[in-house]
């Protein structure tokens, strides 16, 4: 079952494939099926949480080293598999509007792929296999980077991208190795390995490095601005949205329970890093005049915030961090895809060249609205349950990181308003070439106030994104009642054990 | 049978006698009808290949000598004798595309290549100095004729002047090399060479590295590669190609059946080894990345990947030769499938050299594209391709060989980073989209469609389910 839903992107990619690639409509159908599908596939998992398991084995390479097709999923992986599945319907959608339809089947195939391999990488139960998918998910983000992004920045970013992950991929790969050696098996979730000390902190340094690279976390996140700047619409959405949290997957479920001791030992660095990335990401993101950079640098801030939780080591550490991850990755996914229809309208996403959307396009002007407050934290939404719990759990422990990271918190609304503010408040100004600035040539503003607004399927990309927002933000608990209490066994047993 | 008392189990002799045959049929078809067309000569080396391969399938797994214990076959031999017979097969291939350059004459170009397979088969077989010597000579005497077969370009001939001053130096170096092991020993055969290894006397040493500098000039390992780039463009592709893979693999069969045979577990004697390999990594990597000829990048890369080979013999451990074996088969089917697709896409001509040829390809030819993509992926080391595994197992070696096996594998890893880039460079362009004119492309026949299916087809396979193929390898030895 955890494979066929797994599989399930891939098999639709190669379907789209046969479509031809002049048949517009029945490529959008082949692809509007397939990513929901998938996602109500993923919601039949939902009765492993709390504390069950589903799981499938197969026996893949025996020998002097073991290794096993072995796919899971259970209170953690729960969460990041609905997050991607979740995250993939919108994004998938709102590639409908993809400028070069001759291309169109192209970006759909390789977003499917990345919906796949991103699967992959969550319900993998053995290292060898988290592994492939770890480097697989980069290839369908470089290939869109060159060949569907269309400008000669973002071919360029492609390559930052490609060997800033590659290269903590092939570190990560060292690491595995040398776990490998010692437990002669790939099957090492579950297990308990005494590893001497030494070789416990250069494993976990090897493996924390990728995963940071990926995250990413200050100093790592050079290849983040040009991604996350150049790459289209949906692609930035899922890359941020769910990507982004593959590091942090990787710290929970792989890193932390096989190096419980050198987690502790690291600990203080790490937490130094994550309150660098908090304060580093929302100072940055206050001078931003891209719109999407600076989402970007937020979403730096943000997960830092998760590295805080996670090595603070306290009663809440896992299950609040479960629940900012996915909470952020909604919120920025949504960010994206709304900063995506408003550059399709205006044309660019440079925060001087446009402004006073409201006057047109008052949906848009809302969802703006929810999904801003959302990001800066608003009770009520799911941004600030995250985050709270976080900052409650992390001061009990580490009350001096945690007092530096609370200042993030009001630079967040800084940062936040300023984006909000100069895209949507304010007169209407946009650049004459756009489309925008051509409609409003042609007729003046007066009486409709609509022009512009979210077109029908826009609307409704967006709208399941905002009830997610909603949901968590009012009852968090939903979540984090299933977030098993003794989670991911030795990662809970070292904060236990440190409490 | 027995002659003048030697022994010779015909058996064993087999799959080169098949060959021997081949060879002088080819010549003799060549001499019968002056106009004989290519497709008959190939089709006869064809046929000999699979003769010859199909002598090799009971030798699989038996461990015998003969010609007085002079020539074996046992684990050193078989794996890469079966590479050497397929590389020969798909050069067949790539030779038959419309554009190949072989040099005006069918008959010999077709001849040289069949002898030069024997040869790398008696280096293969050979357990003694004389014998690897006689299988160095034969293969590299041919293969200099073979590389300057692009006869009317200068790049072709530049290639075989510089192939044969250089390889007759390297020569010199194992001929000397092997007199003072000789020397040390009392014998030629390479098993008599342990004690003498083991009490690392000083002529035992500087016989050993005399003959090793011969070997690395071969493998073209670091610091001894210099001739690589520019014998290997300047060649005619199928025959660059063939290097790559054949020589690789008839000199690593000499190395490891040494390596095994005369050193024991971590010996420091191998110091000189491990050097080679972390240059070789480096310098390969690093000097493809550079590259705008693939030809250039791809021998750069072949430079990269015969250190990542020697890694495998790090520490000579247990699993060290079967590691070997699966990188070799790896690399051959991931190379020929490279070089195979440059070949087509000029019909075996030159015009694909160039990586700007390559702009937007993806969207011109797609197939092509995504095979070629599959193959570079797989050079790099991609998951889900035969190079990743393939890496795993050699990384895997690295890290059981103690701190100097651990400073291999990290070097396997830089190498490793810096070579994507180069690889990655090709799908660059082949998916970047056309600015300014798009060449006119043709498409191709079906045949020259065989080596690219079959190698897609092995890269996927060991990629995915390498299971079978390792218990294969392991299976043999």
């Amino acid at each position: 079952m955890i494979s066929v839903m797994v599989f399930l992107p891939l098999l639709f990619a190669l379907v789209l494939l046969l479509v031809p690639r002049s048949n517009g409509p029945v490529l959008k159908a082949v692809a509007f099926v397939g990513a929901p599908l998938t996602f109500i596939m993923s919601l039949s998992f939902l009765h492993v949480a709390p504390g069950g398991i589903a799981q499938d084995s197969l026996r893949w390479i025996g020998g002097e080293v073991a290794a096993a097709y072995h796919v899971r999923v259970d209170g953690i992986s729960l969460f990041f598999v609905l997050l991607t599945t979740f995250v993939s319907v919108p994004a998938v959608w709102a590639a409908f509007s993809y400028a070069d339809a001759a291309r169109l089947r192209g970006y759909l195939v390789l977003l499917l792929l990345f919906e796949w391999t991103l699967l992959g990488l969550f319900t993998a139960g053995d290292l060898l296999l988290f592994y492939i998918y770890w480097d697989l998910m980069l290839l369908p983000v470089f290939l869109v980077l060159v060949g569907f992004a269309g400008s000669p920045e973002a071919r360029r970013a492609a390559w930052i991208y490609l060997l800033y992950n590659l290269a903590g991929g092939l570190v990560l790969l060292a690491g595995v190795v040398g776990v490998v050696l010692q437990s002669h098996t790939f099957e090492v979730l579950g297990q308990s390995y005494t590893l001497a000390p030494v070789l416990q902190r250069w494993l976990f340094a090897a493996f924390a490095l990728a995963f940071l690279i990926k995250t990413p976390a200050f100093p790592f996140h050079a290849w983040m601005p040009a991604t996350y700047t150049q790459s289209p619409t949906s692609l930035v959405a899922m890359v941020s949205g769910v990507q982004s949290k593959a590091g942090l997957y990787g710290l929970i479920v792989f890193a932390m329970p096989l190096f419980p001791e050198a987690a502790h030992f690291f600990a203080p660095t790490l937490l130094v890093l994550a309150v660098c990335s908090i304060l580093y990401g929302a100072l940055a993101a206050i001078v931003q005049n891209n719109a999407k950079t600076l989402i970007g640098y937020s979403s730096l801030s943000h997960l830092g915030f998760v590295l805080l939780a996670l090595f603070a080591f306290n009663f809440s550490s896992v299950p609040a961090s479960v629940l900012m991850i996915v909470s952020h990755g909604v919120i920025v996914a949504a960010l994206f895809l709304l900063v995506g229809f408003i550059e399709e309208r205006v044309g660019t996403n440079d925060l001087g060249a446009f402004g006073g959307l409201a006057a047109g396009a008052p949906r848009l002007a809302v969802f703006m609205l929810i999904v801003s407050m959302a990001a800066l934290g608003l009770p009520g939404l799911s941004g600030f349950a995250g985050e709270f719990l976080i900052l409650i759990g992390a001061w009990q422990t580490q009350p001096v990181f945690t007092s530096f990271a609370l200042i993030a918190v009001v630079l967040a609304a800084v940062y936040v308003l300023r984006l909000f503010q100069s895209a949507i408040h304010g007169p209407l100004r946009v650049p004459a070439q756009s489309r925008v600035g051509q409609i409003i040539g042609i007729q003046a503003l007066d009486g409709k106030d609509s022009m512009f607004d979210l077109a029908p399927r826009e609307f409704w990309l967006v709208v399941p994104l905002l009830a997610v927002i909603f949901f968590l933000g009012i009852w968090p608990a939903w979540l984090n009642d299933r977030i098993p209490s003794n989670a991911n066994g030795a990662a809970q047993a070292a904060v236990n054990e440190h409490v | 049978m027995t002659i003048q008392g030697v022994s010779f189990d015909l058996a064993i002799l087999a799959p080169i006698l098949a060959l021997v045959i081949t060879g002088l049929l080819v010549l003799l078809a060549d001499l019968l009808s002056r106009s004989a067309p290519r497709g008959l000569l190939y089709g006869i080396g064809l046929a000999g290949s699979a003769v010859a391969f199909a002598y090799m399938l009971p030798l699989y797994g038996r461990s015998a000598t003969t010609i007085n214990g002079a020539f074996a076959t046992d684990k050193f031999a078989w794996g890469f004798s079966a590479v050497l017979v397929l590389a020969l097969a798909v050069t067949l291939l790539l030779s038959s595309l419309r554009n190949a350059d072989d040099g005006g004459s069918p008959g010999s170009y077709a001849a040289l290549l069949i002898f030069c397979t024997i040869g790398g088969l008696v280096m293969a077989g050979a357990t003694s100095l004389i014998g690897i010597f006689l299988g160095i000579e034969e293969l590299s005497l041919a293969l200099y004729v073979l590389a300057g077969s692009g006869f009317p370009r200068e790049a072709s001939q530049e290639a075989a002047l510089k192939y044969v001053l250089l390889g007759s130096l390297a020569s010199g170096f194992l001929i000397y090399g092997s007199a003072l092991l000789y020397g040390a020993a009392h014998s030629v055969s390479i098993a008599a060479l342990a004690p003498a290894a083991a009490a690392m006397t000083p002529l035992f040493l500087v016989g050993f590295a005399l003959l090793l500098v011969g070997i690395a000039f071969k493998l073209a390992l670091s610091p001894f590669h210099l001739w690589t780039p520019d014998v290997y463009e300047g060649s005619p592709i199928a025959i660059t190609a063939f290097m790559t893979v054949a020589v690789k693999a008839a000199t690593f069969a000499v190395l490891a059946r040494f390596v095994y045979t005369v050193f024991g577990h971590d010996s420091v004697a191998l110091g000189p080894l491990w050097l080679l390999a972390i240059l070789s990594m480096l310098v390969g990597s690093f000097g493809a990345l550079r590259q705008r000829n693939l030809k250039r990048l791809l021998a750069y890369s072949s430079i990269a990947q015969a250190g990542f080979m020697v890694v495998a013999l790090a520490g000579v451990g247990q699993y060290g030769l079967s590691s070997l074996i699966f990188y070799l088969v790896a690399y051959a089917f991931m190379n020929f499938g490279a070089f195979a697709i440059v070949a087509m896409l000029g019909d075996g001509d030159e015009a694909y050299a160039d990586i700007d040829a390559y702009r937007a390809l993806f969207y011109r030819r797609p197939w092509v594209a995504a095979a070629l993509t599959l193959f570079l992926f797989s050079l790099a080391g991609i998951p889900g391709t035969a190079g990743f595994f393939g890496k795993l197992l050699l990384l895997e070696q690295g890290f059981a060989g103690g701190p100097w096996g651990v400073a291999l594998g990290v070097a396997l890893v830089v190498g490793s980073v810096v070579s994507i880039y180069a690889y990655f460079k090709v799908i660059w362009q082949m998916f970047a989209p056309q600015e300014g004119e798009a060449p006119v492309t043709t498409g191709n026949s079906m045949l020259s469609w065989v080596p690219v299916a079959v190698s897609v087809a092995a890269v996927l396979v060991l990629g995915v389910v390498p299971q079978f193929f390792v218990t294969l390898v392991s299976a043999a030895l």
